[in-house]
């Protein structure tokens, strides 16, 4: 099993994340996520070819709701807390940069 | 301390208002001169609640002095971990990237409380975002376990446990994703349940991992956990993963007749490893006791069970860092001072989490991102998953053999605030009992064990911490944990 983080890798990896990390951090997270990693090496050992995996939390059926709409829900709380908004929209910086 | 407070429990609460021994305003305000007094020393919470839920007391005094019939939990003072929303209220999940939010609406578990006039005296500490095994990764502070302030209430529920046992609350809600209910109410000696995966709604819950995460009680008995579950749980539209319960009287009400008739399996995997010997005592002693109900014992295998720390370890950073994606700095809560200096939204987003996130939930984010990352997701995640279903497997098979299954809840008692922080795996080790049932779903009681049942006393002997054990059922057959937990405690 592929199982190093290297320096590089930990960059990569806070950027997907978009979480800024100092190099004192880097460091320790480096330590940490390696001995953690080397935990999971025990995985390894099991036979899992032909077992199906679990996505969910529990089993059931497609959990859908009558196609109507409804005033009992919580859309729109926390919009009056944004910092700038429009029309009930948050607004932010472009994405793409100045 | 009142002497009062020590000896409530819901229904002694609810009797006493009905008796018209005491008011409920009355109850309210002791509590909180109580938490004025003792908090200090433990912090257990990070907020209070008072004007409103004085408020709230007075509304259930007039309608007893009206004569009209009142909920069993009305009037109750219950505290509430800070990650389950009550509108108007801080949540900040333990961070300091929700420092300044005011939750925008109620959880599913608050509206039914709220139904029942339930009264909220606060916000407890945990561990950001509720990660933890300890309380020590809250941003805020630290929260002192009651039975020794040099240690550690458990996490992350540690704030809802350690209010409840320093009679700070007369019940609280905590979640659980990998023991963060069952392992602090252990340590607290106190009673902790985590429900079926999909019994208790998540709505307004701060999301950790959602295939894992439930709300459930702190209390001081089992009958209360019983009271408290009922009033929470059931179906709920703003989550679909909640199930349509059909939870009669026989939570309220076991039936102790079919109580005795459950076969009780003993999982030769929780006690290959020499336990803690204050721990294994406290364990055997429970079995003694629940033996001589003349209820019988097997003993079973879930052969699984050592590899589920890392299927956990590998599934719950994945999902937490998709859920915790959302914390970027703008939309809940900002940290001050930045805008100034930042206007790219990239850089909002790195600045704002680097320093809002804490080592924890960073550890966590950047974990789950490298599992799911391209090249590495079939080797961690995938296989995670399948890992998941072998150790649901272990537990359907042992049901054709036993109903409830009893186990340790920890290795050990409470260890020492500061002792696992520097060992980020050893902190994890801790949750090696109580991380399966939340792998497979099922419900799942930590119970303390008679010598550090919950005392009517003030004395907190620093010699004997609690111990507690944790009774597992099937899928959605609460009542036969509840029930014979309620068993247990009336020997």
């Amino acid at each position: 099993m592929p199982g190093v983080i290297n320096k590089k890798t930990l960059e990569h990896l806070a950027e997907l994340a978009r979480i800024e990390l100092d190099p004192k951090e880097e460091e320790k997270l480096l330590k940490d996520l390696q001995k953690i990693l080397d935990h999971f090496e025990e995985l390894k050992n099991l036979d899992t070819e032909k077992i199906k995996p679990i996505t969910e939390g529990i089993s059931q059926k497609n959990a859908f709701r009558d196609d109507e709409e409804s005033k009992n829900t919580n859309q729109g709380a926390g919009v009056d807390q944004f910092p700038e908004s429009r029309d009930g929209f948050l607004k932010i910086p472009p994405v793409f940069g100045e | 301390m009142p002497p009062i407070l020590h000896n409530f429990t819901i229904k002694s609460f609810h009797e006493g208002l009905l008796n018209k021994k005491f008011s409920a305003l009355e109850v309210v305000q002791l509590f909180y001169k109580h938490i004025k007094d003792s908090d200090k020393n433990i912090g257990a919470y990070l907020s209070l609640n008072e004007d409103e839920a004085i408020k709230k007391a007075e509304e259930t005094d007039l309608a007893i002095a009206k004569g009209e019939n009142i909920s069993f939990l009305a009037g109750a003072p219950l505290a509430i971990k800070d990650n389950i929303l009550i509108k108007g209220l801080p949540a900040t999940a333990g961070s300091k990237i929700l420092e300044n939010y005011t939750a925008s609406y109620d959880a599913g578990v608050i509206k039914k409380l709220k139904e029942e006039k339930a009264v909220f005296l606060g916000k407890t500490n945990l561990d950001e975002f509720a990660m933890g095994s300890s309380t020590e990764n809250s941003a805020f502070k630290i929260t002192r376990n009651p039975h020794d302030p040099d240690r550690v209430p458990g996490g992350s529920s540690g704030g809802s446990a350690a209010a409840v046992a320093a009679h700070m609350a007369l019940a609280a809600l905590g979640s659980d994703t990998g023991g963060s209910i069952r392992q602090p109410a252990a340590f607290c000696g106190v009673v902790g349940l985590k429900p079926t995966y999909g019994a208790v709604s998540r709505s307004g819950l701060i999301a950790m991992a959602s295939s894992l995460d439930q709300i459930g009680p702190i209390t001081k008995t089992v009958e209360d956990a019983a009271v408290l579950f009922k009033a929470i749980s059931g179906k709920d539209p703003l989550d679909a993963t909640s199930a349509e319960t059909d939870y009669g009287d026989e939570i309220l009400h076991p039936d102790f007749e079919r109580i005795k008739k459950l076969k009780v399996g003993i999982p030769k995997e929780y006690f290959a490893e020499k336990l803690q010997q204050e721990t294994e005592a406290g364990v055997e002693e429970a079995i003694k006791k629940i033996k001589s109900l003349k209820i019988e014992f097997k003993e079973i295998s879930l052969p699984h069970t050592k590899y589920a720390l890392s299927t956990y370890y590998i599934i719950m950073p994945a999902e937490v860092s998709a859920n915790l994606a959302r914390f970027d700095g703008i939309r809940y809560s900002q940290i001050s001072n930045l805008k100034s200096q930042v206007s790219n939204l990239q850089d909002i987003y790195l600045k704002q989490r680097g320093l809002g996130l804490g080592p924890e939930p960073k550890r966590r984010i950047i974990l789950g991102t490298f599992v799911l990352s391209s090249g590495y997701y079939d080797a961690y995640y995938a296989k995670a998953q399948q890992v998941r279903t072998l150790i649901r497997k272990d537990f359907d098979e042992a049901w054709e053999k036993v109903d409830v299954i009893l186990t340790p809840v920890t290795p050990t008692t409470a260890f020492k605030i500061g002792e696992k922080t520097s060992d980020p795996l050893s902190m994890y080790l801790s949750d090696i009992f109580t991380i399966p049932a939340n792998l497979a779903g099922l419900p799942a009681i930590s119970i303390p064990t008679s010598g550090a049942k919950y005392q009517a006393s003030s004395n907190f002997s620093a010699s004997s911490l609690p111990v507690g054990f944790q009774l597992i059922g099937q899928p959605f057959k609460e009542s036969d944990i509840l029930g014979l937990g309620q068993y247990y405690e009336k020997l």
